[in-house]
This record gives structure tokens, sequence and C-alpha cells, in this order.
């Protein structure tokens, strides 16, 4: 057990270790914000509107006095879950492209491998707007926004994987053997595509963050008085010479939590290994 | 020996083209495929959301008289059956008749083409510096690490910081970097405007700087893990072992190595640059592609967002082909048909 | 050799020094120069058409009064001063106007302005294919302007409008070459020909419009301190909807004049030289929240004073405001003389809202502490148009939010644009919404609380959002409306508001704000009528 324990944090290194408590207590404020920040993000105080970080508010207080160290650690779990819905629309659709191109039949690999390189010539951003467009703002929208764009990553990534397990000798031996394709698939192919998975899944939620928080910044996002990350951000870009901390705060919180993800991701995945 | 005359028709013509036309038709064909993938999906995503009269007349608030509407009911064909509608959407997007922009009663086709070259001059600049900070950052990691004692522990203290400079990079959301860069270079120090339109050098400083941080970051990472693999190469450890200085070995042998990925990854950061144009164009009021898309999708502009995205779809498919020709040119390796394809999207990011 | 040269330089240093520094020091307050190009910056929507008689906003309306110019003008205290029209007359009955018009103006284009044009004019806003929102109602009365002679022209009415004149000084009413007209709506969108101290060159869509000053200007109207033309080349109207960044542009010297400014931005501009800060409030109504009484849950009265009981918006208005604003309780901007408000109303008291909606009927409560009754939640859409509200209204709409969910409403903002903000209101899709509306005079009770204001305009926009039907109120309005005598035009428009105030349909907040900051430029003012800014006496500075 301790030789096990051992051997994750040596892996990790001090970064992973950093990042996975930061992970700890992102996951904290998601499920339990109460306990780190008691207070009701959105009770208002207009006295104590526009007041700088102090010891009875850290973060200072926005303009209608609500204490923003709280909306932050509150807005955790509709920043984080609006991320986590769109990598989850994203990876099923990938799963579905992927699988169904590494297993199926040479046409159909052929026919959503275009459909992928397709899809690669619209930057995300763009096809949420075209999306935006078409189905009209708002949190749903951009959750399916983001979802469809990153669809495409996954579908590559994880058609790679899968058409490199089918290759590989113990499938073969497992299929000389006389296993069923079923069999061949749920005891070798998923557990050696689906476990790598996490890791991209890790960076994918930190990165799906930053591109929900982006489409609020633009106003096409959540609608107040949420406390997600981009649309305070947003909304505290008006103040910005008068009351930083109501920007520069809310958007360390982000680039916090997509660093923390994107280094566990990496150590995950083995490419942190390398000295990167 | 399989007999190859029971081969398709389109196959032997293809073999019997050279490479470059080959390649060049491969080519062309992405991009029509681009544009009929797109064209199919906003049809019918448009016919699936409600009404796309409402939609094709900018929004639910045009007040458009009932001339308009019938003339739009007249122009697409409403009342013909779906397959007549979709099968003239396309032979519309084909010939380039982009329509005209409803909110604003301009052809599409004129707006598109007046605010495309300032995002290009954005895009470009930002893609040049991206790549610069990417091989100065990684040289600067590559040799500072060298060494012992306190210059070489120094060095491995500034390729740590280096590192995460890198990471923080490709994480920081756009528009936080370019607000705080506003706040601090125009608000406080005023030494740079916040807003600017053309090509005045000291309004370009803010928008580029912004657009090209994350993309540098990611270059950076990808062009250090090329260097270090270059620099252990047999080529260099020759080098070296004939007296050659480390400039030289830099200069004449894993440099070039090293800018290959990020060469090919060019295709990738410029969908990611178009992606920040948005935000970037609408956080500093310049005029460009990215604030027409922007403007047009909220005001559900259906016209005027079909033809922004086909343009950008297809300057994808453009740079793309082009990055590809200079990687032939850059890489006689890759000129062989089974040659190892280098990378097209960085490993670790699952959107552009 | 540098050592030779070095007592040289010191010499030819220190005469410089000596020279700037005996140089008349006069040039402290810097001379405003003649000539130059202005820049101003609006954070208001990009009109989708430059011609005010289409459709009829507050953007359409600032930059047209730089090139249009209406028949008559306004003082700041309500006056009717003359400009293009020199002199009228009423008849007995009222229904007959005759107006003398202004000799040897022309258009831009070489038109002559005459009877003719004036008429082509109404008419021009009468016409449904110009799909006219406010300059239609503001002339609704009129049935047919007869040309008598070239300098003379008779309106006919359908009904007495006491308010006529004051329709007419609005810049959605002013007068336009009828030889531009007859080019067809496209070509007339795109740049306007009038009599203005500027023209219309061209206009790249979403960057900027370009006006060049008319050298022939002769026709100043009230707010003119000097005769011929203006002092300035050029005027650039640039679009910056962002705050934070047109802020910017104008602390960095990018732009003169910008509108829209945020609170702590006019605050820091009183306290400092730098920039200076007009104060304007738009005349008509006031910025008010309006419910929607002519569907659940607004029809009961009971509902709607509860929400207002609930409201409280004082502490936010000190709050976000910074003290630049003032909570108003009338009906009518502070800028209009007519003006009846009337505090006892709108007192905060949650206990007594609670006690309403209990009444009312609203006694369930679901899961999140939502009022409910019969299964149905106490819901209330709000559409925010971000187009014509600051981040600070916007604010203060969600403390509004807060405070009346304490009392069991459930307030469903959602911020959109100007288009999509049209559509839900024409879709009925609210049951609060801020609609600013600028209009002259306390006849901009009738347009909006007349149950007339619920028919739409033919571009599909009306005014009374509050769905307000109340016959002795629309009584009240019609009589006002034909009465010339002021006193009796000022009783009646007092009970009038009194009614309104009454019904709870309307939480009056403040004027309608109008701030601009200016630097580098002198001798800007704004228009009497509706506030917008002339510049045909600016001149740079420095």
């Amino acid at each position: 057990m301790a030789a096990d324990a051992a051997r994750i944090l040596r892996r990790l290194g001090p970064g992973g270790v950093v990042a996975a408590l930061g992970l700890a207590a992102i996951l904290l404020a998601v499920v339990a914000p109460g306990v780190l920040a008691p207070g009701d993000p959105l009770a208002i105080a207009p006295t104590e509107a526009f007041s700088p970080p102090s010891w009875a508010h850290p973060f200072g207080t926005d303009e209608s006095g609500r204490d923003l160290f709280t909306r932050v650690v509150h807005g955790a779990a509709a920043s984080a879950g609006i991320g986590l819905a769109a990598t989850g629309i994203g990876i099923g659709a990938g799963l579905v492209l992927g699988f169904a191109g590494a297993l199926g039949p040479r046409w159909l690999d052929a026919a959503i491998a275009r459909v992928v390189e397709v899809l690669f010539a619209l930057p995300t951003l763009v096809m949420a707007l075209l999306l935006v467009a078409v189905i009209g703002p708002g949190t749903q929208a951009s959750v399916i926004a983001i979802g469809a764009a990153t669809a495409p990553g996954y579908a590559r990534i994880l058609r790679a994987r899968v058409r490199g397990v089918v290759r590989s000798d113990y499938v073969a031996y497992a299929r000389h053997e006389g296993v069923g394709p079923v069999a061949v698939f749920a005891r070798h192919i998923a557990p050696n595509t689906l476990w790598p998975l996490v890791a991209t899944a890790t960076l994918g939620v930190g990165q799906a963050i930053v591109w929900v928080s982006a489409l609020s910044f633009l106003g096409l996002g959540a609608l107040p008085p949420s406390p997600e990350w981009g649309a305070m951000l947003n909304a505290g870009r008006v103040y910005i010479g008068t009351a930083w901390w109501m920007t520069v705060l809310p958007g360390l919180a982000i680039v916090a939590t997509a660093t923390v993800l994107t280094v566990l991701g990496r150590r995950a995945s083995g490419a942190g290994s390398a000295g990167s | 020996m399989p007999d190859s005359s029971a081969d398709p028709l389109p196959a032997r013509l293809a073999r019997g083209l050279p490479a470059w036309l080959r390649w060049l038709l491969g080519r062309i064909g992405s991009a029509l495929l681009v544009i009929w993938v797109v064209a199919t999906a906003v049809f019918f995503a448009l016919r699936a959301s409600g009404d796309p009269l409402e939609a094709i007349l900018g929004g639910p608030g045009s007040q458009a008289g009932p001339e308009a509407v019938a003339q739009a009911r007249a122009e697409y064909g409403l009342d013909h059956p779906l397959v007549v509608q979709y099968l003239a959407q396309l032979w519309r997007v084909a010939t380039f008749q982009l329509g005209d922009s409803y909110a604003r009663r301009q052809p599409v086709a004129e707006l598109i083409g007046a605010q495309l070259p300032g995002t290009l001059l954005l895009a470009v600049l930002a893609l040049l510096l991206a790549w610069a900070l990417a091989v100065a950052g990684s040289t600067i990691a590559a040799t500072a690490g060298a060494g012992s004692g306190w210059r070489g522990r120094a060095g491995r203290a500034a390729v740590g910081v280096l590192r995460g400079l890198e990471l923080v990079a490709t994480v920081m959301p756009q528009f936080w970097l370019g607000a705080v860069l506003i706040l601090v270079f125009a608000s406080s120090l005023q030494i740079l405007p916040a807003t600017s339109s053309g090509a005045g050098p000291a309004g370009l400083v803010l928008p580029v700087v912004t657009l090209a941080i994350p993309i540098a970051g990611f270059l950076a990472q990808v062009s250090r893990d090329a260097l270090l693999e270059a620099d252990a190469s047999p080529f260099a450890v020759t080098a070296r072992s004939r007296g050659a200085s480390e400039p030289r070995v830099l200069l004449h042998h894993t440099l070039r190595h090293a800018s290959l990925p990020a060469l090919s990854l060019s295709g990738w950061a410029f969908g990611h640059l178009l992606s920040g144009a948005v935000v970037v164009e609408a956080l500093f009021a310049r005029p460009g592609l990215g604030r027409l898309l922007l403007d047009a999708a909220m005001s559900r502009d259906v016209p005027l967002v079909i033809g922004a995205v086909v343009v950008v779809a297809l300057l994808y498919v453009v740079v793309v082909t082009v990055v590809d020709a200079v990687e032939l040119v850059v890489d006689p390796r890759l000129r062989t048909p089974r040659a190892p394809h280098a990378m097209r999207t960085p490993e670790l990011a699952v959107g552009s | 050799m540098l050592r030779r040269a070095l007592p040289l330089l010191a010499l030819s240093a220190s005469v410089a020094l000596i020279a700037t520094a005996c140089s008349p020091a006069g040039q402290e307050a810097a001379e405003p120069a003649t000539g130059g190009t202005l820049v101003y910056a609006t954070g208001d929507a990009e009109p989708t058409c430059l011609d005010p008689h289409v459709g009829g906003n507050y953007p359409q309306a600032l930059i047209s009064s730089q090139y249009l110019e209406p028949l008559v003008g306004r003082t700041a205290d309500g006056e009717i001063t003359p400009w293009l029209a020199e002199d009228w007359e009423v008849s007995e009955d009222g229904l007959t106007w005759d107006l003398t018009l202004r000799e040897d103006v022309t258009f831009t284009d070489g038109t002559p302005f005459d009877a003719e044009a004036v008429k082509v004019n109404i008419e021009h806003l009468q016409d449904p294919e110009t799909a006219s929102s406010t300059g239609y109602l503001a002339v609704s009365k009129v049935a047919e302007v007869e040309v008598v002679d070239e300098t003379h022209a008779r309106f006919h009415l359908s009904e007495p409008d006491s308010a006529l004149l004051e329709s007419l000084s609005m810049p959605w009413t002013a007068i336009q070459s009828p030889a531009g007209i007859e080019r067809g709506m496209e070509e007339n969108c795109a740049a306007p020909i009038g009599t203005g101290p500027f023209i219309v060159e061209e206009w790249v869509p979403q960057q900027q419009i370009t006006l060049v000053r008319n050298d022939d200007y002769a026709s100043p109207g009230p707010q003119g301190e000097h005769e011929g033309p203006a002092y300035l080349d050029e005027i650039v109207w640039r679009f910056i909807p962002d705050a934070a960044t047109r802020q910017a542009a104008l602390a960095s010297g990018e732009v003169h004049v910008i509108d829209n400014p945020q609170p702590d931005a006019i605050v820091s501009a009183e306290q400092g030289d730098e920039i200076e800060h007009i104060d304007a409030p738009r005349p008509g109504s006031v910025n008010r929240i309006e419910l929607n009484a002519g569907q659940t849950p607004f029809d009961d009265a009971r509902v709607r004073e509860a929400f207002i009981r609930a409201a409280d918006p004082n502490p936010g208005i000190e709050s976000l405001y910074l003290g630049t604003v003032t909570r108003s309780y009338s009906p009518l901007g502070s800028t209009e003389p007519m003006g009846v408000s009337d505090e006892s109303l709108f007192g905060t008291d949650p206990d007594a809202a609670n006690a309403l909606l209990d009444e009312a009927g609203w006694t369930e409560r679901d899961a999140d502490g939502t009022r409910m009754k019969d299964g149905q939640r106490l819901t209330v859409r709000f559409p925010v148009s971000t187009n014509q509200s600051v981040a600070a209204e916007q604010s203060l709409f969600e403390q509004i939010q807060a405070n009346t969910a304490a009392v069991g409403f459930d307030v469903q903002l959602s911020p959109v644009d100007l288009s999509t903000w049209y559509g839900a209101l024409g879709a009925n899709e609210y049951e609060a919404v801020s609609a600013p509306y600028t209009r002259v005079g306390p006849e901009v009770l009738r347009v909006l609380y007349h149950s007339d204001g619920i028919v739409p305009a033919p571009s599909g926009y009306f005014a009374n959002h509050a769905q307000l039907s109340d016959p002795e109120l629309d009584a009240l309005l019609d009589q006002a409306s034909a009465t010339h005598d002021e006193a009796a035009r000022a009783e009646l428009y007092a009970q009038a508001q009194q009614r309104i105030l009454e019904s709870f349909t309307i939480l009056p907040l403040y004027d309608q704000q109008n701030h601009f900051l200016t630097r580098g430029v002198t001798g800007v003012t704004t228009l009497g009528t509706v506030a917008t800014p002339t510049f045909v006496d600016a001149r740079l500075v420095g």
C-alpha cells in the first residue's frame, strides 16, 4: 500500500501534488460550497458595494454588495458543471464517432474521418456562434455548442486509440482463441481505451470551462444572478478601473481551475513524465 | 499480383495523374466537402429550430412588413417541397450568392469582404508573434538548462518558470488577458490605446499580443519537445563531436527540426486565432470578421452567419493547404507516400 | 573631438532651455482651434437606418440631430421657439394650424425648403411603407398638409392636438429634402439630406459614420451661439458598445466625446479637470419598470402593489449610481414643468407585500420559496435590452430581483439584444419591462398610458407596455390633448398622473439618464428638445 502511494506521489511530482490538492478544493467547492463559504451568494447588501478585499470579505464585494469569495466558491458548481456537461456531450459524440469508425466497416470509417476533418475547419467559438444563431443564447445553448465543437477532437483521439488497441497483440490473440467480438470489446478494447480517456477528459473539462466563460463574456451564456465565473467576469469588467478585484479574481479562479485540470490530465496521460 | 484492370475507373484515373495534382484535387475536394456540410447543417438546423422565416428576416423583433415577408418566402421558396429548397440552398451557396443581411440590408459578400482584411492582419501578425515567442522560449529552455554550478541551477529554475508560464498561457481566457492588458497599458499607464481600427502600429500591439499568447503557449511546448529530440539525435551529436559550437549546432541543425511541429500546427493555430478574433475584436472595439460574426449571431442574422462561417472554413482549408505545401518543401522526408504524417493539432487540445 | 564639442553642446542646451522657459506662458489655457475632426463614441446601438423617420429611436436621434433640423425648437424650460418655421397660428377650433416658414433655406442637395417639402415629409411619416414608429405617432392627428404658398403651410387636423408643436420639435419629425426621400429607402437610409450643420459623407457599417461640415449652413436653432457654419471640419461617429473600452478610449484621447458613461466615470470626471461632464436628462417619461396589467399575475392590482412594496430600489440606486441620480416618484421626467410626484405611494413594506399576496390567493410555495396559485408559479419575465440599459441599471434590476424573491416572486431577467427584445414585447412574453420613451412634453402620457397605445403602429411597435386600459384616464388624456389653456392642461395632466401612479402599474425609478463626457473640446451643448448633443459651436482644444 505504502509502495503504491509512493509510486503515485513520485509520478505526480511536486507540481502534480499541488494540482491534486487544488482539485480537491475545487471538488469540495462544487459539491459542498457551504463548507468553504457559508454565506449566501445571492444576498445583496447595497451599503457594502465595491468594498476592496479585506478580512471580512477576502475577495471584496461586487456592485450589489455581494461577497465575491462566496460567489466564486458557489460559482464553481455552475462553471465546472457547465464545463462538465459540455465535455460529456463532446465525449459522448466522440465515443460514438470514434468507436463506429474504428470498429465498423471501412466506408463508415472513411466517411467519419472526412466529417471530422470538416468539423475541424470550424474553430470552436465560430461553431458555437453558429449554433447560438440558430438556437438562441443561454446556458443550454452554450453547453450544446461547446460540446459539439469539441466532439471532433475527442472522436479523433478515440479513433486512433481504438485502432491501436484493435491491432494489438492481445486482441489478436483473444480473437485467435475464439473469444466472441462482444467479449473482446468488453474485456480488452473498452478498458484500454476508456481509462486513458479520463486523462483527456480532465484536460477537456478545463478547456471547456474556459470556452464556456468566453461565451458568457460575449453575453451568450449564463444569466444573472448566476455566479458563473465568466458572467461575473463580464459584469466586473465594466468597473475594472475602480474595482479591479471584480474582474481579476474570478479570472484567476478560471485560470487556476483550468491549470489544475491540465496538469493532472497531463500527468495522468503520461505526457508529463518526460520532463515537461 | 493483383489485377489492376479490376479496379474501378476513378481509382485508375487517379493513379494516372501526377502526385501534386492528385494532392491539389484532394484539397479542393476537402473545401467543397466543408461547404456542403456547413450548408446542410445550417439548412436543417434552421428548419428544426422553428419558423425559418422568422430567423431569415432577422429575429423575432425584425418588424418586417408584409412585403418583406412575401419577398423572403418567394426567394427562399418556402412553399416548395423540402428537397427543392435544399437543392436551391446548395446552389445559392455554391455560386456564392450569399444573399443580403436582413439586419443591415446589405449584401453579405460585401460586408464580409470589407471586414476580412482587418481580421487577417491581426491573425497573421499574431501567428508570427506566437512563432517568434515559441521558438525563442523553447531555445532558451533547451540551452539554459545545460551546465553545472549556479548558472546551471539558475538556468533550470528559469526553465521551470518558463514551463509554468507556457502552461498558464494555454489555459488563460483571452478576454481576461485582454481586459487586464487594457487596464494596465491603456487606463493606468496610458501608453497604448484601448481601441483601434486599421493598421496603426500602436493600436495593433495589445490585440495582437492578446491573440498570440495562448497559441505561443501550445507552440512553445511542442517546439521544446521537438528541439530536445533533435538535440539528442545522431546528427547533432556527430556535429558536436566534430567540434561545432553550440550556437552553430543550434542554427544549422536542430532549429530547423524544432520548427517543423510549429509549422504543421499552424492550421490549428489559425483556427484558434479566428476564435480568438471574435473575443479580441469585441474587447478592443475593432471592426473585423469576428465582430461581424458575433453581431450576426446575436441578432440571429442567418444569411450573414452562414456567409461568415463558410468563409472561415474556406480560410482554414486554404491555410492547411499552404502549410502542407510548405512542409513538403521544408522536409523532404514527407514527400514519400508512406511518410509519417506530422501532427495537425496539438495532442492535448480538444478544440480550436 | 567629443571633448571639444561638449562645451558647445552644453551652451546650446542651456540656450534652448532658457528659450522655452521664456516663451509666452499664457499658452496654459490652449486656444480653441477652428477646424479639425471631432471623434464621438456612442455606446448606443448602431442605427439600421440613418433616416429617423424610419422606426424612430434614440440612437437615430443622436446622429440625425447633426444633419437634420425640425420645424420648431424648444428651450430647456419647455418653451417652443422658431427654427425652420418662423411663426405659427392656431384656429379657434384647434383643427387648423398655419405655419410660416423660414425663407432662403435650402437643403444640402440644392432643393429649396418650402411648404411642399413640409407636406412631403409629413406624408413620408404617415406612409406605412416607411415603417415609422415614433414619428408616426407624433403626427397621428394630422389629416393633411395644405401648401398655401411657398412659405406658408397649413396643417389640417382630424382632432385638436395641443401638443402638435412639441411633436414637430422632435428629431423624429425633422425635415428632409423631398428629392432625398424620392431616391428610395435604401439610399435615404444610407445618407439622408437635410439642412443641418453637417452632412453625411460615408457610413462604414459597424465602424463609423463620417460627417463633414455644411459650409452653406444658415439656419441655427435656439441652441446656436453663432451664425454661419460650424467650426469643425468633420465629425467621426464611432460605435463602441463596451463601456469599459469606451471609457478607456476617452481617457487615452482617442475620442473627444462619449455618451452612456458609467457612474464612477462621472464622479471622477467631476472631481478631476481633464474630463468635462454634461448632464442632460431626456424629457418625457422617467425610467420606470412597467408591470404588464394585461395578463397574469399582474392583472390583479394587489399583486402589482405587492411587487412595488417589495422592490426597494433606493439602497441600490444610492450605491450603484454613486449619487449621480435622484429617485423619482413621478411618471414624468424632472424637466417637465407639469410633472406630479407622489412618494407616499411607493414606500417599501415587505410585510404588506406578503399580506397582499396572501390575500390575492398566492399562498402555496414551491421548493425554491416561490409562491404558487393553482399550480402556477409567480413568475415575472423581465427582458432587459442590453443596448438601452447601462450596467448599473442591470445590477439594479438584479437587486430588485433579490428583494422581490424574498416575498415569493420569481423574477427571470434575460439580457437580450434589441431585436429579440422588441420581439418579446410584440409577442406579449413579458410581465415586467423597462422601456425608455423619449417624447417632448406631457403628451407622452397619452402615448404611454392611453388604451390606444396597446394598438401597434405599422412597424409592429406599441408603447403602452403596462397595457393600462382605464376609461377615466383615457378621458382625462383626451381632454388634455384638446385643451389649449395651459392652466387647464396642467390640471388635467396632474389628475392623469395621479391615476397612473395609483394604478401601481409603474415603478418610477429616475430620470432618463443622459450624460456626456468630453475631453479636449469646448462648446458642446445639448438641444432642448430631446437632449441630443449639438456640435455646431464645438471647437477642439489643445
